[in-house]
């Protein structure tokens, strides 16, 4: 089968970051390929691999996120496709899916997956848009694939339970990173990925977002909270006085 | 006058508590705007649930009946709610966020051409849009965020908002809804690990939460009694569901459910920022750790710096004590 799976450079959440003036300031600057979409693209190389299938990926980002195209491919991906927008540019998930949407016109994949939500916004919205443009059957927060015959087979995680969904292809998946360890690549794999090919074009046209980020902000803070000292059986008799009071 | 539209889902037969807190918002908001305040159900008997839905402020409901309902698929959801939105004409549709709404917020709002605000932490209605609150960046901080259109679609975080009763006469209008089985082009073949019936860990007063720290079997008991003992819901962090010793439908955090109970005891986990994603907005936080610089601690209300084998089997005999004096 063939794979395209969507992939999003995301800053490190986990890095350093402040707000000034209500915007954003990265000094650290780390960037890494979205958690979600290292999974997706895990999981079409496992289901893809002794076989004649395929794995692209497809980013929009500027220049710079060219290096997350070359992880995808250094991981195994074939071939990639970036969609080119200048710096500081700000795409809500539904001009996302637009972008993306023309771009599959013409092509003809099995799967197209996504990642469940960016780790940045969260949105959790493209995979369902982009399905919905395309007309494609879908399924979200998958943790499961299996292809059977012309099918995938969906173990989706749900609200009480895990749904198993066999969907016809062409399909559409948004993944959750419960689904595997993304392998981490050798270094044979990322000088294989140098010499892959990547199609990059700039964007002629950047659809409209409907949704705007005003500002930043830092969370309402919690009050203060402390440690109750002592051997475990007055640490417990503190703490249950307490609650009963709260 | 505009109308706000509560998506109201149904656990074991009656409203959620997150989609009664949504619908609670909502009524304020339609209030403060003299605007309707409507609720649309998607269930099989969709319309049962009518009066308790007036209680909470609903002057509509929209009912779309239908036994497709009865399990989720997210082609006829979002085929119904198309349905309920060309009849009640809402400017603003309201959800409690759940991975069944997120399974289909998007695709309706390009099916409907709605502007879409997710997994909000609070919004109102100003200048003729919707402004919402919206953790990013694993919840460390937060975007204020503004939609405009004729129709915004917005999904609320579990527990932003108190439920409160305010009962009001209410209409049952049925929306006509067909779903010819062959263009489903999905198939739901089982559920696995359902946990349906039990104490939905979102909507649970009381969470218990185990971490890396449970080692094994015997600490997995002693979460499962704590937890009995309370009354309470178990969550769980990633680690523990990725070694298979918990279900995923309890993890808690960004990939997993976010809850916000009264009390949330936190065992042997450490607090990594995309684990505190899910229950920061608890209101009293108790953790467990035998690590004094565990992250956790940044949130706690009450810290017990200890082994958990050796702190629960007090805590859970303590608490047996004094469920035995209330009684
Ligand atoms: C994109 C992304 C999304 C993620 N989403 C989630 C999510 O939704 N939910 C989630 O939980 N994680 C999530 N994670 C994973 C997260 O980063 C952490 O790896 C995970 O939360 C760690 O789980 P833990 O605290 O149980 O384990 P650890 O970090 O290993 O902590 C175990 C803790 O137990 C303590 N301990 C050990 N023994 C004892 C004892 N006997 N008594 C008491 N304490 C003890 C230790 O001191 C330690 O602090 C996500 C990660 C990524 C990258
Ligand atoms: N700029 C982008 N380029 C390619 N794919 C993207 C981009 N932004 C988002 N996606 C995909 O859409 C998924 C969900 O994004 P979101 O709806 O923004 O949370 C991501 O996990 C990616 O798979």
């Amino acid at each position: 089968m063939k794979f395209c799976v969507c992939i999003k450079q995301v800053p490190d959440v986990t890095a350093p970051i402040q707000i000034r003036d209500g915007a954003l300031s990265m000094d650290a600057g780390r960037v890494v390929l979205n958690a979600y979409d290292a999974s997706a693209v895990e999981e079409a190389l496992i289901l893809t691999d002794g076989t004649d299938g395929e794995v692209d990926v497809v980013l929009i980002g500027p220049e710079k996120a060219t290096e997350t195209i070359r992880k995808a491919l250094a991981m195994g991906a074939g071939r990639g496709t970036h969609l080119v927008i200048p710096e500081g540019t700000e795409l809500d998930s539904g001009a996302v899916s637009h972008i993306l949407s023309r771009n599959f016109e013409g092509h003809t994949y099995d799967v197209i997956l996504t990642g469940k939500q960016a780790q940045d916004t969260d949105a959790g919205l493209v995979g369902g848009m982009l399905a919905e443009r395309l007309g494609l059957p879908y399924a979200t927060n998958a943790v499961g694939l299996a292809i059977e015959g012309d099918q995938l087979v969906v173990t989706r995680q749900g609200d009480t339970g895990q749904e198993i969904i066999a969907l016809p292809t062409p399909c559409l998946v948004t993944c959750s990173n419960d689904m595997n360890n993304p392998r981490i690549p050798n270094l044979k794999g990322v000088m294989g990925a140098k010499k892959k090919p990547v199609d990059s074009t700039p964007l002629a046209e950047i659809p409209r977002s409907t949704i705007r980020v005003l500002s930043y902000e830092p969370l309402p803070s919690r009050a203060p909270g402390r440690f109750i000292e002592g051997e475990p059986a007055e640490q417990v008799a503190e703490l249950v006085g307490l609650l009963e009071l709260s | 006058m505009s109308t706000i539209l509560t998506y109201v889902a149904i656990q074991n037969g009656s409203p959620s508590r997150a989609s009664l807190e949504v619908l609670s918002h909502a009524r304020q908001l339609a209030q403060a705007g003299s605007g309707v305040c409507a609720a649309v159900v998607l269930a099989p008997g969709a319309s049962g649930v009518a009066n308790e839905l007036a209680r909470y402020g609903a002057q509509k409901v929209f009912a779309v009946n239908h036994p497709a309902f009865s399990r989720h698929l997210n082609t006829p959801v979002v085929a119904g709610l198309e349905a309920a939105i060309a009849q009640a004409r809402p400017s603003l549709l309201v959800f409690p966020s759940s991975e069944g709404v997120k399974d289909v917020l998007g695709a309706l709002a390009v099916r409907t051409g709605a502007a879409v605000l997710p997994d909000v932490a609070s919004f109102v209605v100003k200048d003729g849009g919707v402004e919402a609150l919206r953790p990013v960046m694993a919840a460390k901080f937060m975007a204020r965020t503004r939609a405009e259109g004729d129709l915004v679609l917005v999904s609320v975080r579990s527990g932003s908002y108190e439920a409160s009763e305010a009962p009001t006469e209410t209409t049952v209008e049925e929306v006509a809804f067909s779903m010819d089985e062959s263009t489903l082009r999905q198939t739901l073949r089982e559920i696995v690990g359902s946990t349906a019936g039990a104490v939905d860990l979102v909507d649970a007063q009381v969470v218990v939460a185990a971490g890396r720290g449970v080692k094994d079997e015997v600490g997995k008991q002693l979460v499962e009694e704590l937890a009995s003992v309370l009354g309470a819901a178990i969550g769980s962090s990633r680690a523990v569901v990725e070694s298979g010793m918990f279900a995923a439908t309890a993890q808690i955090g960004q990939t997993g459910k976010v809850v916000s109970p009264d009390l949330y005891i936190g065992v042997g986990i450490s607090g990594a920022i995309q684990h505190v994603a899910g229950m920061s907005n608890s209101r009293t936080i108790v953790a467990i750790n035998t690590n004094p610089d565990a992250p956790i601690f940044d949130v706690a209300t009450y810290g017990i710096v200890g082994d958990l084998y050796k702190v629960l089997p007090i805590l859970i005999e303590e608490i047996k004590k004094k469920a035995v004096v209330v009684a």
